[in-house]
């Protein structure tokens, strides 16, 4: 298989939770890191539904509400208990932790040989399982814009972007910011938890070291996309997430493969993930400062 | 009566001091009075608005709304009475949200549901309120309100807070960071909806001018107390330098804001742009 047919395929799986990312960072403006958690927990309940033979689409849609609930919690944590962001979605992440492995039973649960929504849909259309993995993973991303675009524009979308924009303006018009702050989060651990289980169907096994670095990767795919498509209107925006994603996946692959002749390996990927989101943090606040200076 | 607050305290501990912001506060307002609200730095103005508005819980006393209680009541829970435009610009409205989208959002408070709010026919009565402020902004519906000045911002604002008819207006200062030709313009516009709405207004203001021009009663407040509450009749006999003598004979005559006035402002003067501006002292930390 080609490695742009693999980018894109895991791109696309991948794009979920860089979706997921993007609504708690840039819509919320939340720094989120439970979706470390969130999305092995997708892994491990769209698994555990699979080996005691759930349909694979149920399982998707629960291990989409089982996200949906450690969203909420973070969200709770941050906005009923008045705890700090990022400290409310570490303890969400630690908790899910063990929580993951109390649902899989073991640290690794393999799904070989057992039915995916891939293989139901190969079967149900007589394609090869190379072009329904690329259909199936194609359509529920593009699936997933669709929907939030059109969420993004009802009376709840526009309170939710309004809340990580001005939140005492949200307040002022009569809806709670907290109550956005909690459903935007359930939304977007929902969907982090969706990849997760679509990830383990996709590989073939869920595995409670899943979810580490989890948030760099999808803040990667938020910032490329923003910066090679600078969208302008949140349909764009979230097309450029999966392009992010899709370009993201793309580079890791490359580097795995082509890597070694420099010394690169899988063990060094983290690294060079962080170095790249650092380096588009830094940079504006780089450029500004010397356009300052000058 | 749409407003009434009952024996109102507030202090805040500023390291082991207890500064008193408001202390002891009675005041009623009734349907369709426009009340204008005077006081130095640091009086206690901002504080009655929060405290009428939810976002701050006084210590004692009690604010009913319509005669409900609703000391208790948060914020959001109450903004379906009230509508409020602050002093920054940047607070009135959501930025990255389109010109179109604020409005959608200001025009209908509390629950939110699923429905698409910015039909076309909708639209369409959006564009027609924003022709209303004469600014040129019912072009500029799609555009975000990043984009706008200062000025339309707070025209805006002005039009967001009224558009969902609430019973109550709390503007806190609200041209204060406007040139004079905008201020002049957004406080037309202010008046032209109250009026419109016959809203009960409560509007904060630093300019002694304005206070008297503008509203049937006038409110001043001192060191968190109602020092003086001058109804419709004795505010009009009122010229500026009669204000600041009051407000000398109230033992603040120290407050350098006031004084200047007496020398800037001519006395009635018109509300023309810029001939009675008075310089604001800068604020506090
Ligand atoms: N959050 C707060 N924490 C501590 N002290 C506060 C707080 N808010 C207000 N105060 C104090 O309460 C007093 C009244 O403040 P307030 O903001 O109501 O004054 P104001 O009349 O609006 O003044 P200005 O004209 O400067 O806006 C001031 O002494 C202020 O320092
Ligand atoms: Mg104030």
């Amino acid at each position: 298989m080609s490695i742009v047919m693999a980018a894109v395929e895991q791109g696309l799986i991948y794009g979920l939770m860089a979706l997921g990312v993007y609504i708690s960072f840039r819509i919320l403006s939340f720094p989120d890191l439970s979706v470390d958690g969130t999305f092995p927990l997708g892994a491990a309940v769209g698994a555990t539904l699979i080996v005691a033979g759930w349909n694979p689409y149920a399982a998707l849609g629960v291990a989409f509400a089982a996200g949906a609930v450690g969203g909420a919690f973070t969200g709770v944590l941050a906005t009923k208990f008045r705890i700090q962001g990022l400290l409310a979605g570490v303890l969400t992440m630690i908790m899910l932790y063990s929580l993951n492995l109390r649902i899989m039973g073991r640290p690794n649960l393999p799904l070989l040989g057992r039915p995916s929504v891939f293989r139901l849909a190969a079967q149900w259309g007589g394609i090869p399982m190379a072009w329904a993995n690329f259909a199936v993973a194609a359509s529920l991303a593009l699936g997933a814009i669709l929907l939030l675009h059109l969420l993004f524009r009802t009376e709840i979308g526009l309170a939710l972007r309004a809340t990580g924009d001005n939140p005492g303006m949200v307040r002022a018009y009569g809806t709670s910011p907290e109550g956005m702050v909690i459903l935007g989060l359930a939304l977007a651990n929902g969907l982090v938890a969706l990849s997760g289980a679509l990830a383990a169907q996709h590989g073939g096994f869920a595995d409670v070291g899943l979810g580490v670095g989890t948030i760099v990767a999808g803040l990667a795919s938020v910032i490329v996309g923003e910066i090679l498509l600078r969208p302008r209107s949140i349909l764009w925006a979230l097309g450029a997430v999966l392009a992010g994603s899709c370009l993201y996946r793309g580079a890791i692959l490359v580097a795995l493969r082509y890597g070694s002749a420099v010394g690169f390996t899988a063990s060094d990927l983290r690294l060079l993930t962080a170095l790249v989101v650092l380096g588009a943090l830094v940079a504006p606040a780089w450029r500004l400062r010397q356009e300052g200076a000058g | 009566m749409i407003l009434k607050l009952a024996g109102v305290r507030k202090s805040y501990s500023v390291g082991a001091q207890l500064v008193s912001a408001l202390a002891g506060v009675d005041f009623a307002l009734a349907q369709g009075e426009f009340v204008t609200v005077i006081g130095s730095n640091g009086a206690g103005k901002t504080t009655l608005l929060n405290v009428i508005a939810g976002d701050t819980r006084p210590d004692r006393g009690k604010v009913y709304l319509l005669g409900r209680d609703v000391t208790g009541c948060p914020t959001h829970r109450r903004a379906c009475w009230i509508g409020r435009v602050f002093q920054d610009p940047r607070q009135g409205a959501a930025p990255h949200l389109t010109v179109a989208e604020n409005l959608a959002l200001a025009s209908r408070k509390g629950r939110r549901g699923l429905g698409f709010p910015l039909t076309r026919r909708r639209r369409a009565a959006l564009r027609e309120a924003l022709a209303g402020l004469g600014m040129g902004l019912e072009e500029r519906l799609s555009e975000q309100v990043a984009c706008l000045s200062g000025g339309e911002r707070q025209a805006l604002a002005v039009l967001m807070a009224t558009l969902a008819r609430p019973r109550l207006l709390l503007l806190d200062e609200h041209t204060a960071a406007l040139d004079p030709a905008n201020a002049e313009r957004v406080l037309a516009i202010t008046e032209d909806l109250v009026r419109a709405g016959g809203l009960a207004t409560l509007m904060v203001t630093h300019r002694m001018d304005q206070a008297l021009v503008l509203g049937d009663r006038l409110v001043m407040l001192h060191q968190g107390r109602i020092l003086l509450d001058l109804p419709s009749a004795e505010k009009r006999a009122l010229a500026v330098e009669d204000l600041v003598r009051l407000f000398r004979q109230e033992g603040c005559a120290e407050d350098e804001l006031l004084l200047s006035s007496a020398d800037n402002a001519p006395p009635r003067a018109p509300l023309t742009p810029g001939a009675a501006a008075v310089p604001r002292s800068p604020k506090g930390p």
